[in-house]
């Protein structure tokens, strides 16, 4: 009778939908330019392997690690045994690159295999043959990333039960792709990169407000402020333009731990300016309270003190030093050799594009809230004390190499 | 970017990307679990095709054996709405292809394998060839009566009904023509008869009764009597069968009440299903709470991942998701109008409806408008649809 419910209840759902994802592998394969060689990291569900390799050994429907690691030369052979790579008629043996590791995906642990495959030379064509859980679930695929020699974005190929055996095209990809790719890269960079926002956002904080007789007061117009904010970001950008460049042409070098120490301490500085003769007495001119016509001092004229105008200056000054930052983020990325100039064009439009979204979010409401004691006292000052004491954590565990803390 | 304080930046991928990007990692502890099995070492079902398996490798040639499990890897893919089951239903059944000319049993499951993957002419072939070999197993009769009703070809469907009466236990068979009646304009009449044919079977098993419910619910809420569809929802639930159906069509009614936080209550142990799941991040949505993002990134990731795939099974739930949840309606309506291709259930249709008028493209639920008008359906609901779609140009 269960067999007719099981029909019944089909009637209902008809064509299902599924609570679980169907069973998937993740390979992603590069071709380092130049050699033959291959490398690749390939993700297999545990539960799969244990269909086929029973790695449950003591069958209480859980795996240790023991119980999978015990089981490496097993996997790897299972694995490669199903992960055929061709030149021409010459076969490419794999070889382990590092130790079996685990990872999480989304429907559950899987293995992660490092491995690496040396061909004779990809000149006569390369082809994968993927048949992993083919014979024992035709439904598997194989969902692989392949890097093209000296390419940078990577191509999506899908093997199935009946695309079992695929060529792998050499040819990197095209301009726009790498340049797409190494913008998209950009602009994340800076997005994550705390360290790049926080000093530009300290010097982008006072550009709302102008200083008069030792205090803060908003700026009058909103022309003065872009006109400011323009100055930095500009002087910002010019400035690890350069050394971003310098530095990925491998011009001139620098020890990270000094690159990334040296950024904290400019976020510090950044932020203690903004503290530079503040005065603890009630800050004057709420909104709608503008000085007397005849008193005031046009913006940006004599009266402001020196602090301000000097702000580019600090952002060109210490924009030297982040462009190294950017750079190693750059080199970790990998520089393709052969469209050296496009991934050095498309990574610095990227900060450029990220930072002014960030500036244009920015901007406007600062402008809006430039006349308040919350933005004069609660952002500028506060904010730029935290600020502060964060970017003398990021010194202290930099210069000292500290791993772990609270940020 | 080591550099980066790796809490925060954690956090802000999993804003920008929806899931942070894990790295690989070595357990500290050779005792420390790493995963769980599918049904873990109580589900004797799981088990008990295990220890089947190891008799198989043992007697690879035994083709009784060999279906037997095959079986009972589809019957667990049913109840546990996991595909992995499926794949090996097929790859166990495979073997058989070269002896199969005369058993019934190969091609009834075959077509069940078929179906499942939305292969429905294929599917029907299997099945029409098991019912000759065999013609006295109700089974390939029933599946294709479900093709049928998935395909909108309702005559075919009540016939095979009608055929099924004869040769089953009679709720079953009521189920089975209300089912169509309820469909081809016959709505109160398929309500009371099923109603009736419940009534009457005092011993059924708790899971028919649970579809039987269900299916009333469907009709009352139709029928505008949501206090009697709730209570054969309360009822069927009462039953105590995990059954995502029914949660589904609960929540689903729940949600048209405007009681999106009873949803999330009720499917509070539910996230690992696909279809729960986008009932949550609806609820989420309409209550704009805390675990609202999470439900929509979970979802997100897994759409994703069905489409580096290439998979085509979840564009209903999809296009919900896009018009409800993301607020896209031109990509809900792409969506709608594949899967109503394939899937011609009055949820199907709903969905085509919706979307169209939500993107303003009345042409599009054209297909959806002759059906609901050849068919007779009755719904207020998709009346009201088809009437706003009218109002745009469509033909009624």
């Amino acid at each position: 009778m269960r067999r007719w419910i099981a029909s019944l209840i089909a009637l209902l759902l008809a064509s299902a939908a599924w609570a679980h994802k169907p069973s998937d592998s993740y390979l992603t394969l590069r071709a380092e330019a130049g050699k033959g060689d291959l490398t690749a990291r390939w993700d297999i569900a545990l539960r799969d392997l244990d269909y086929v390799l029973q790695l449950d050994r003591d069958s209480n429907g859980e795996l240790t690690w023991g119980e999978v690691r015990q089981r490496t030369e097993d996997i790897t052979r299972f694995a490669t045994r199903n992960l055929q790579l061709r030149t021409g008629d010459k076969a490419c043996p794999w070889e382990t690159a590092a130790p079996l590791q685990l990872d999480h995906h989304s429907d559950g642990t899987y293995a992660v295999l490092s491995l690496i495959a040396r061909c004779p030379g990809l000149d006569a064509g390369l082809k994968l043959r993927y048949s992993l859980f083919f014979d024992v679930d035709p439904s598997h695929r194989g969902l692989v990333q392949w890097v093209a020699p000296g390419g940078v974005a990577a191509q999506a190929l899908v093997f199935g039960t009946e695309s079992a055996e695929q060529t792998l095209a050499l040819q990197s990809s095209g301009a726009w792709p790498t340049l797409r790719q190494y913008l998209v890269d950009g602009v994340w960079h800076i997005w994550i990169g705390y360290d790049h926002i926080l000093f530009l956002l300290s010097l982008l904080l006072p550009a709302v407000l102008v200083r008069r007789r030792g205090k803060w007061e908003g700026a009058p117009g909103l022309g003065g402020a872009v006109k400011e904010v323009l100055k930095v970001v500009t002087a910002f950008t010019l400035a690890h333009s350069i050394t971003l460049t310098l530095a990925a042409l491998q011009i001139i070098s620098l020890p990270s731990r000094l690159v990334e120490s040296a950024i904290a301490l400019s976020v510090i500085f950044a932020a203690l300016n903004n503290l530079r003769g503040m005065q603890w007495r009630p800050v004057a001119t709420p909104s709608g309270d503008s000085p007397p016509e005849g008193a005031s001092q046009s913006w940006g004229g004599p009266a402001t003190d020196l602090v301000k105008s000097r702000r580019w200056v600090m952002a060109f000054a210490f924009g030297l030093i982040h462009g190294f930052g950017f750079a190693s983020v750059l080199a970790d990325l990998g520089l393709p050799q052969n469209a050296l100039v496009l991934a050095l064009v498309g990574f610095n439009g990227g900060v450029e594009v990220g930072q002014l979204a960030i500036v244009a979010v920015f901007l406007p409401v600062a402008f809006l809230l430039r006349k308040t004691l919350f933005y004069q006292r609660g952002v500028l000052q506060a904010g730029s004390l935290i600020v502060a004491a964060i970017a003398t954590w990021w010194f202290i565990q930099r210069a000292f190499d500290i791993q772990g803390g609270p940020f | 970017m080591t550099c980066l304080p790796r809490l925060a930046a954690a956090l802000l991928c999993l804003l920008l990307a929806g899931a942070p990007i894990a790295a690989p990692f070595t357990p500290s502890s050779d005792s420390d679990v790493v995963e769980r099995l599918p049904g873990g070492a109580s589900d004797p079902a799981v088990r008990r095709v295990d220890s089947l398996r190891k008799q198989l490798a043992a007697r690879p040639g035994d083709g009784t054996l060999r279906l037997e499990i095959a079986r009972r890897y589809f019957e667990l893919a049913m109840a546990q709405g996991d595909p992995r089951f499926v794949g090996y239903a097929s790859a166990t059944l495979a073997p058989l292809m070269a002896s199969a000319d005369n058993n019934s049993g190969y091609w009834l499951l075959r077509g069940m394998i078929e179906q499942y993957s939305h292969d429905f002419p294929a599917a029907v072939a299997s099945l029409d060839r098991a019912s000759k070999i065999d013609p006295d197993n109700a089974e390939p009769l029933a599946w294709r009566s479900a093709i049928d009703m998935v395909q909108a070809r309702y005559p075919e469907a009540m016939a095979e009904c009608k055929r099924l009466a004869a040769m089953v236990q009679p709720l079953f068979g009521a189920g089975c023509t209300a089912y169509v009646e309820a469909t081809t304009g016959q709505l109160l009449p398929a309500y009371q008869h099923l109603t009736q044919a419940l009534a009457a079977t005092a011993k059924a098993e708790p899971e028919l009764r649970v579809w039987a419910l269900t299916r009333l619910a469907d009709m009352a809420q139709r029928l505008q009597r949501p206090e009697q569809a709730e209570a054969h929802f309360r009822e069927a639930m009462r039953l105590g069968i995990n059954d995502q159906y029914l949660l589904g069509a609960y929540s689903d009614f729940l949600l048209d009440s405007g009681r999106p936080a009873e949803v999330e209550k009720l499917l509070a142990q539910w996230e690992r299903s696909d279809v729960l799941l986008l009932r949550l991040a609806l609820a989420g949505a309409a209550l704009k709470d805390a675990p609202a993002a999470g439900w929509a990134n979970q979802l997100r990731d897994r759409f994703q991942a069905a489409g580096l795939r290439g998979d085509r099974l979840h564009e209903q739930e999809a296009a919900r998701f896009e018009l409800d949840v993301e607020g896209r309606p031109k990509e809900a309506l792409a969506l709608a109008v594949r899967n109503y291709a394939v899937q011609k259930e009055p949820r199907d249709a709903e969905v085509l409806l919706r979307t169209a008028l939500a993107a303003g493209d009345a042409k599009a639920a054209q297909p959806a408008l002759d059906w609901l008008r050849s068919s007779h359906y009755e719904d207020p609901r998709m009346a009201r649809l088809a009437e706003q779609l009218a109002a745009l140009g469509a033909r009624r």
